[in-house]
């Protein structure tokens, strides 16, 4: 599903060039559920925005779902964020005068799915979510946890190849966090493609394979007996 | 456009910065309200000054003697030129093409009486032709016809405000008024859209006036319409040529200014037209310049919008929003504001004028108002202003990065 060759990303920083990514090497299959950890600073957040095509990498290969990614314009880019991917961040990133059904629907307008077929289909992935009786809440009615639920069900509305998550329990209290894990591990139960970024242990643990990054290159990258995390709800 | 999304969008900017989105609309629409006021005024001008001309055909030329300033043929400056009846002749069979109606006047002053009624006015001796050259409407009876010219008719056409004058509740028609002592029956009423003063006027057949004074041919000036269906150019040319022709016949230096005057209404017209254009154009441009600084405020404002939904925008970009959508959007709510505060402008102007306007009724101003040209240019001015507004500030929401806007640990 994803394919990566000696990819490398550097920032610019006044007259410093920081090497972030020094050529990571990776693949993904499909189904799969991996934990990318690292501490601050390691290029696990870089790697996530490459992936993510909200940045682009200076050398390498990208290879989403037989796709190459190279040279897009931001328009193209749009259209395969929006093709391939689900985002789901820390700091839930909703918009916060739509309700939560408008927010799940946003990724159909801009796949310009007609506005009643949006609206159902939105509904239907609330309802996976659990949340259906608070659709027609705002955000700041919710919770952390339902709000991220909401992002859960935003990032999977759209059917893309792909869900990338930035740190998902990273605003959350311990209880909150397993409930989302709990649901992002059935989410992959039926077959997506997960990639988890996370620096908690616990987190990392409930996924299938942890890719541990450290100054900018892959140190450890292995298969784990996953933690469910039903047993903590 | 028509999206649901997109104004409920729209509309919770301007909701959640109800102020800021007053003061700036604000700006525009006081720019929108100037720019109509002022042309209204210009177009009060306008009107006030061609109302000047209104009683009078505005193909008309007047032909009036003056006193000579230079010497020619013979003759020493200071000449005085007397005008006769043989001059509305020779102009009637010089252009016979270019001549519509022609009148000879001769002026007098009379006193007249009738019954116990006195009053003095003014007498304008004519030709049958004048009634079209002066526009006069005769309102009962009839005008001077060519019969009372060939029989000296003492008979005469009174203003209305002579009429009320002389007969009060009496009906004029057929009754004889006295003027400086000699009888005149009355054979027709009129009145005079151009003003009172013109209703305070007698007309009479030129040729009894002729006997009455002294048996001449004098006659103080010539009036005359040409062919309606001329264009400036062509009515200035022929007022050249006819000025060239009566200068040649009364002997006057072709150079001599002073010694003959013809007044032609197409150049009149002419010159208001251009000094009303002119002042069009100071209007448009002045209001164009405050309308410049509403769009400047307008842009700062969406710059200030867009700096604050930068994240907004990059969640936006990151769920596949195209940046061609993101530009339509702020393009929308840029447009919407300026369009909306410009039509509240309008409409104010627009009030403001039709209740006033028509109260306004001076010489040279008068009902002020606004044609639908030019609400349909400030619509189209409006759309133009809010999309220029409205660009820069897009192309910077557009080229937002979503990993920028969206970094926030």
């Amino acid at each position: 599903m994803i394919e990566i060759k000696d990819l490398h990303k550097s920032y610019k920083m006044g007259s410093n060039v920081l090497h972030v990514l020094k050529g990571i090497n990776f693949k993904v299959e499909e189904g799969e559920l991996v934990a990318i950890m690292g501490s601050s600073g390691s290029g696990k957040s870089t790697l996530l925005n490459i992936l993510g095509m909200l940045d682009g990498a200076d050398s390498g290969e990208y290879t989403l779902d037989g796709v190459p990614i190279k040279n897009l314009s931001e328009t193209k880019a749009a259209q395969y964020r929006n093709k391939f991917l689900g985002f789901i961040f820390q700091s839930f990133n909703l918009i916060n005068y739509k309700s939560a059904l408008e927010n799940v629907a946003l990724p159909l307008y801009y796949q310009k799915v007609p506005r009643k077929e949006r609206q159902e289909k939105a509904m239907k992935y609330l309802e996976r979510v659990g949340l259906k009786p608070w659709a027609d809440h705002l955000p700041s009615e919710l919770s952390g946890g339902q709000k991220q639920r909401v992002a859960i069900a935003r990032a999977m509305a759209a059917e893309p190849k792909v869900l990338l998550a930035d740190e998902p329990t990273g605003a959350l209290d311990s209880t909150t966090s397993y409930e989302v894990m709990d649901l992002i591990q059935k989410i992959n139960d039926d077959g997506n493609t997960i990639l988890v970024v996370t620096h908690e242990e616990d987190i990392a643990h409930m996924c299938k394979r942890i890719v541990h990054l450290k100054d900018g290159i892959i140190v450890e990258d292995k298969k784990i007996e996953q933690v469910r995390a039903e047993q903590y709800v | 456009m028509f999206d649901r999304d997109v104004w409920q969008e729209i509309f919770n900017t301007l909701k959640t910065n109800k102020l800021r989105t007053f003061l700036t609309g604000f700006s525009v629409g006081w720019a929108i309200f100037i720019l109509v006021m002022l042309l209204a005024s210009v177009n009060g001008m306008e009107n006030g000054f061609y109302n000047q001309f209104n009683d009078d055909a505005t193909n008309s030329i007047f032909v009036r003697p003056g006193t000579t300033s230079k010497a020619y043929g013979g003759f020493e400056e200071g000449r005085r030129i007397q005008l006769e009846n043989d001059d509305v002749e020779y102009i009637k069979q010089s252009f016979p093409e270019d001549v519509e109606y022609i009148s000879a006047r001769y002026y007098a002053n009379a006193t007249a009486r009738y019954k116990d009624e006195t009053g003095s006015y003014s007498v304008q001796a004519v030709h049958p032709d004048h009634q079209a050259i002066e526009k006069t409407l005769v309102v009962s009876g009839r005008y001077i016809n060519e019969a009372d010219i060939v029989n000296k008719a003492k008979v005469a056409v009174i203003g209305r405000k002579v009429a009320e004058d002389l007969f009060k509740n009496e009906d004029p028609l057929g009754k004889f008024v006295e003027f400086n002592g000699l009888s005149f029956r009355v054979i027709g009423i009129f009145t005079d859209d151009g003003d009172d003063n013109a209703e305070r006027r007698i007309y009479a057949p030129i040729s009894t006036y002729q006997r009455i004074y002294k048996n001449t041919n004098d006659i103080n000036m010539i009036a005359l319409t040409y062919n309606p269906t001329y264009d400036i150019s062509t009515s200035l040319e022929f007022s050249s040529r006819l000025e060239d022709i009566m200068k040649r016949r009364h002997k006057i230096d072709p150079e001599d200014q002073s010694g003959l005057y013809i007044f032609n209404y197409a150049e009149a017209y002419d010159n208001i037209s251009s000094f009303t254009a002119v002042l069009k154009g100071i209007g448009i441009g002045v209001g164009f310049l405050i309308l410049v600084a509403g769009i400047v405020g307008i842009g700062n404002i969406m710059v200030f919008t867009i700096k604050e939904r930068t994240k907004e925008i990059g969640i936006r970009k990151a769920l596949g929003a195209r940046p061609s959508q993101i530009v339509n959007l702020v393009l929308l709510e840029s447009v919407f504001i300026t369009a909306i505060s410009g039509f509240v402008g309008l409409l104010f102007a627009w009030m403001i004028l039709a209740a006033i306007g028509p109260t306004i009724q001076t010489p040279a101003f008068s009902n002020p108002s606004v044609s639908l040209s030019v609400v349909v240019t400030a619509t189209i001015v409006l759309v133009i202003a809010g999309v220029l507004a409205g660009l820069l500030p897009a192309m910077k929401a557009a080229n937002v990065k979503p990993i920028v806007a969206l970094s926030d640990k």
